[in-house]
């Protein structure tokens, strides 16, 4: 064989990985795209002031839907019927150091949580949520349908955001006691839990739930909790 | 009818190994090998250090110590092998009609001797210093046992959960006191995870319905970076968090903080 035979050959099969090598990339970049649109937060005119500190304030409303007839009423756009979901999107954008008020209309029920610490409210405002208009700082573990769970990374480039809120679960006996929310849509009756945090700089955190929601697969952390665009996502503070 | 002149006697062993590092090729050889068993040391003694996690237990401070030793006793291996590679590209053959193989080495009965031996010696110092050193942590964690912090540690998918029973206070960051001893008893809520908290040399396994048990002292303040060093499913990569190992007063203002009570 030539030296220019070699040459060429050696260019070729480089030519060849790097080709191979992106298609997988832009393949596998494609596939964890936002199967949803992004949800943006709404930013309000007023400020507040917490610890002797302003921050303008912005707000953003989810729900947590147990069925792909409510989800879809919501606008989500779900492939698995059968999957429990976060929705309208799995991917919500937040301004960055902002007084920032989440509503969760969730209407699931539940069992029991693999791991008690996350029926404890962490990293709210006054350590507290709102459920149906009552202030409390836990829900029994065994009360509880899901979770929202934001966390990062712990780097050098960006805040530390950690923020656990548990979810009452909806029950039959539960209409006897509360007003529920209804879903305007469906009629679905659930939950609405109103609760504050304080975001940092810009980062790219995620947020998944807690409770085994999933299937029996994976320590019930299979289906809807071992997929893009159900009971997880991402949050982009911008 | 022989001759005592005639008589051809066979070198000895001596004769023959001061004949063969006189070869030029040897020579050159050894010399490479020196070189960069001199750059494995190098590293080994000064650069190394540096690259690894910051010390901050005395765990980490024995692997630290662990490694740069085994950095010394593969740098002559690395050092032979590198040399062997760097005379093969120099003295490579150029044109299309290679010449005939040399002698096979596994029929030079001194070379494959010298090689086994110094393999098995090697590898013997490594495990011997490796056990030492292992016996060591273990009886370190036995006499370290009742004045230890217990921290009762939780993998989830994807988030890690800190309880230390004897201070009332749960926590999605693992803060320590220097200078106490603390053991870690680690198990998982759902699938299998691996708590790492880097800084502290520690690596054990969470697994469901099982507690391991780990122990280190803190020997630093500075922050903790705590990871799952198993893959365990959609956001294995985002199950991280922090941690700081704190003075006392610090730590107890912090379990304070937490609403829980000091030990």
């Amino acid at each position: 064989m030539t030296n220019t035979k070699r040459a060429a050959s050696a260019i070729l099969s480089t030519l060849l990985g790097i080709a191979v090598v992106g298609t997988v990339g832009i393949t596998l970049h494609t596939l964890s795209a936002d199967p949803s649109g992004k949800l943006i937060a709404t930013k309000e005119a007023d400020t507040i002031t917490v610890d002797g500190k302003n921050y303008p304030k912005a707000s953003v409303t989810m729900g947590v839907y147990p069925d792909s007839a409510t989800a879809v009423k919501n606008g989500s756009k779900p492939t698995k019927e059968d999957y429990v979901q976060y929705g309208p999107s799995n991917h919500v954008v937040l301004p960055a150091h902002t007084y920032v008020t989440m509503t969760l209309h969730v209407y699931d029920s539940g069992e029991k949580l693999n791991n008690p610490y996350f029926g404890k409210v962490v990293g709210t405002i006054g350590g507290t949520i709102n459920i149906d208009g009552v202030d409390v700082s836990s829900v029994a573990p065994d009360a509880v349908q899901h979770t929202f769970t934001l966390h990062g990374l712990p780097t050098s480039s960006q805040d530390p955001l950690f923020v656990n809120v548990p979810l009452p679960h909806v029950e039959v006996n539960d209409k006897d006691e509360f007003i529920p929310t209804k879903d305007p849509g469906t009629n679905n009756e659930g939950h609405t839990v109103v609760f504050s945090f304080i975001t940092g700089g810009k980062g790219e955190y995620v947020f998944n739930c807690e409770y085994p929601c999933g299937d029996g697969t994976y320590a019930k952390f299979g289906a809807a909790m071992s997929a893009y665009g159900y009971m997880s996502g991402k949050v982009t503070v911008a | 009818m022989s001759d005592h002149n005639d008589v051809h006697l066979e070198p000895t062993p001596g004769e023959r190994f001061s004949k063969f590092l006189k070869r030029g090729d040897i020579r050159e050889t050894l010399a490479w090998a020196t070189f960069y068993t001199a750059v494995f040391v190098v590293l080994g003694a000064y650069f190394y250090p540096k690259w690894m996690p910051t010390v901050m237990s005395t765990d980490m401070k024995a692997i630290e110590r662990l490694m740069v030793v085994f950095t010394f006793i593969s740098a002559p291996v690395c050092g032979f092998v590198m040399s062997i590679f760097t005379q093969t590209l120099r003295h490579r053959h150029k044109g299309d009609t290679p010449p005939p193989d040399g002698p096979a080495i596994r029929n030079n009965r001194l070379a494959t001797s010298v090689f086994a031996g110094v393999s098995s010696l090697l590898c013997l110092t490594a495990i011997v210093y490796g056990l030492i050193e292992l016996n060591s942590s273990a009886e370190a964690a036995t006499k370290d046992a009742p004045n230890a912090l217990v921290v009762e540690v939780t993998g989830n998918q994807w988030v890690w959960s800190f309880n230390y029973p004897s201070l009332g206070v749960e926590s999605n960051v693992l803060n320590l006191p220097i200078d106490r001893p603390v053991i870690f008893q680690i198990t998982s809520a759902d699938v299998n995870h691996s708590f790492w908290p880097v800084q502290l040399g520690v690596k054990a396994d969470a697994n469901h319905l099982a507690t391991t048990l780990a122990q280190t002292t803190p020997i630093k303040l500075g922050t903790i970076d705590v990871k799952c060093a198993e893959l365990c499913g959609l956001y294995h990569a985002y199950m991280e968090t922090s941690g700081e190992v704190m003075t006392v007063s610090d730590f107890n203002n912090w379990v304070t903080a937490q609403g829980g009570h000091s030990a």
